[in-house]
């Protein structure tokens, strides 16, 4: 049916039959109805659905609707008002926005967890716990991870003392008072060499990064605690750059029974902002060597008696010279092997990183304004790149993982909301 | 309702009287559980109690109180719908056709099933609420010419499915429109 064969729309019609239609239209309608049959034959379509329509009847209302309803009504009337029976608690009464603040605030509310727990992780350990958990006071030194049973600086120290007179001359007092303990334990009778004692001998390494406020008397701090302590720095390096905070980073070397003592002073030119212990126990190592070394020696002065005690052939006498020459160049080997050891059990090694806390000057000199307008605009058309390309390699490189997660997570939920708006459309 | 909001305690029993066949008529057709149609229509007029004295006549108490109704229908289905899709109950069947009234309504309620939500609606709110388009339009929402082509279109489709019900279904023909009831 077409407006150019009809002067009125099937709706029109529909219309007119609804009683919508202002009179002048209804008029016309009425008019264009009686000449074509086709559209009295719409009419009738229409006419026929609402008649079968209307035998689609509805039971009469129960009495217990009504005697419900009417005491209500009497107790409205009375000035009581029923409470609404729909709850805020039930999410089978929620509507879409209850479901979207509900949704939104357990995300938010996962967001901020995972942020408060990464800034509690992640946060840098603090000074004062640290100082206070590996150095209770100057007597008891601590080892850190590697911290041995109590009677165990006293053993070392001891050990130590017996084995180098320097040491006992760095710390006599304290190993005037470990000594007797592993003289003793000796019974008396002389031990193969010093070294030999049954303690451990430990090799000791601390690292230490201080953030200092004067970074001018920090630096004279350390020489004179270095001094105090009968300590050497093997190594150190100053950077002084523009514009960026004074740093030093040193490998210094402290007698081991003045460690405790020299870190807690250390600890005082400024924040500790990363603390670490660690001991390595050398005492297998260096028992092999001195073992090795015995042996060595012994067998040298076996052929130095041969040598002298025996006539032989030139020969035989320029063998026995080479053997004693070889075997003199691996006492000397392991010698050093065995004081660079001793050394490293005896001085305790300390990586030290010190950095000044930088406050900017005003008066620094800056670049003209031009230059830095043209600095921060460049450098905001890096970030710019920079964030669009690290977001094209975050989709590049986690994209797929996200897809897969997406299907596995979206799928079930896709298939959840769809049954729901099937279901709602169907009730 | 003015009156009754007012404090006049009978002036309620009239309205009721006018209007519990009729608005049990709107959930009895929409609701396939006869006893869940008793449960909202007695609801409806609960929530109406409730909000007396609150109510302002700005429209005929007829249109407001279909508008209660259909909140109350839509929170229903929400219900339902929820209940069937995430907590596995099955959604309210429907009753056996015995009797031949009761095979007309089964008819019935089976040809307007087959129409799209909003067309189906529409018709019945004109056919069986015998509201004007305006009334629809505000109802639902819609454009008053939107009513007027979907109410059209219901009444074709169901004209066919009634006239020829196995042969073509042609309420399809119109179903491409979105789903908003």
């Amino acid at each position: 049916m077409n407006t150019a064969a009809h002067p009125v729309a099937p709706e029109e019609i529909m219309a007119f039959l609804d009683g919508e239609l202002a009179p002048t239209e209804a008029q016309a309608v009425a008019g264009h109805l009686g000449r074509c049959a086709e559209c009295a034959g719409l009419a009738g379509k229409l006419r026929a659905t609402s008649g079968w329509l209307a035998q689609w009847a509805v039971p009469p209302v129960p009495s217990s609707v009504e005697e419900a309803v009417m005491r209500q009504a009497a107790q409205v009337a009375a000035g009581h008002i029923p409470a609404r029976p729909r709850s805020f608690f039930n999410p089978s009464m929620w509507g879409w926005k209850q479901w979207a603040l509900g949704g939104g605030g357990v995300m938010a509310a996962a967001v901020i967890l995972l942020v408060v727990s990464s800034a509690i992780f992640f946060r840098p350990v603090r000074q004062a716990e640290m100082a206070q958990q590996v150095a209770p006071s100057p007597e008891a030194e601590g080892y850190g991870s590697t911290r041995q049973p109590n009677d165990q600086p006293a053993v070392v120290k001891g050990k130590l003392a017996a084995g180098s007179a320097a040491v006992t001359q760095f710390d006599s007092l304290q190993a005037a008072r470990y000594l007797p303990e592993t003289r003793a334990g000796g019974g008396g009778a002389p031990l193969p060499t010093p070294q030999a004692a049954a303690a451990p001998m430990i090799a000791r390494t601390v690292s230490l990064t201080i953030v200092v406020k004067d970074f001018a008397a920090a630096r004279a701090s350390l020489d004179s605690i270095l001094l105090r302590h009968r300590g050497y720095a093997a190594q150190l390096t100053a950077a002084t750059q523009e514009n960026a905070p004074r740093s030093l980073q040193a490998s210094l070397r402290i007698p081991a029974p003045e460690l405790a003592a020299a870190l807690a002073e250390l600890k005082t030119l400024g924040r500790v902002q990363n603390e670490s212990q660690s001991g390595e126990e050398v005492t297998q190592q260096h028992t092999d060597l001195v073992a090795r070394l015995q042996n060595s020696r012994e067998t040298e002065e076996r052929l130095r008696a041969i040598l002298e005690q025996r006539t032989g052939k030139i020969e035989d006498v320029l063998q026995v010279e080479e053997e004693i020459a070889r075997v003199r160049g691996e006492i000397e080997q392991m010698e050093a092997e065995q004081q660079a050891l001793e050394h490293r059990v005896e001085f305790a090694s300390v990586d030290l990183q010190l950095t000044e806390e930088y406050k900017a000057e005003l008066n620094s000199p800056s670049g003209s304004v031009w230059n830095r307008l043209r600095n921060a605009f460049v450098a905001g058309l890096r970030n710019a790149a920079e964030t669009i390309l690290g977001i094209v390699l975050f989709l590049e490189e986690d994209g797929p993982v996200l897809l897969i997660w997406l299907a596995i997570l979206g799928l079930p939920v896709f298939l959840l909301v769809r049954r729901y708006r099937r279901m709602r459309a169907r009730l | 309702m003015t009156a009754f909001s007012r404090g006049q305690a009978d002036a309620f029993s009239p309205l009721f009287l006018r209007y519990k066949q009729p608005l049990f008529g709107f959930f009895h057709r929409r609701v396939a559980d006869p006893a869940q149609a008793e449960e909202l229509t007695q609801e409806t007029f609960l929530a109406v109690l409730r909000a007396a004295a609150r109510y302002r006549q700005s429209a005929l108490f007829r249109t407001y109180l279909y508008a209660v109704g259909f909140k109350i229908l839509r929170a229903y289905r929400r219900k339902a719908a929820f209940r069937a899709t995430f907590l596995g109950e099955q959604p309210p069947g429907r009753e056996p056709a015995i009797g031949s009234a009761i095979e007309t309504q089964a008819l019935m309620r089976e040809a307007v099933g087959k129409l799209e939500g909003l067309d189906r609606e529409v018709l019945l709110l004109r056919e069986f609420e015998q509201l004007s388009y305006a009334e629809i339009a505000g109802l639902l929402g819609l454009p008053l010419n939107t009513v007027r082509s979907r109410l059209f279109r219901a009444r074709m489709a169901l004209h066919d499915l009634l006239a020829a019900p196995a042969s073509r279904p042609a309420a399809q023909e119109f179903a491409h429109f979105k789903e908003r009831l």
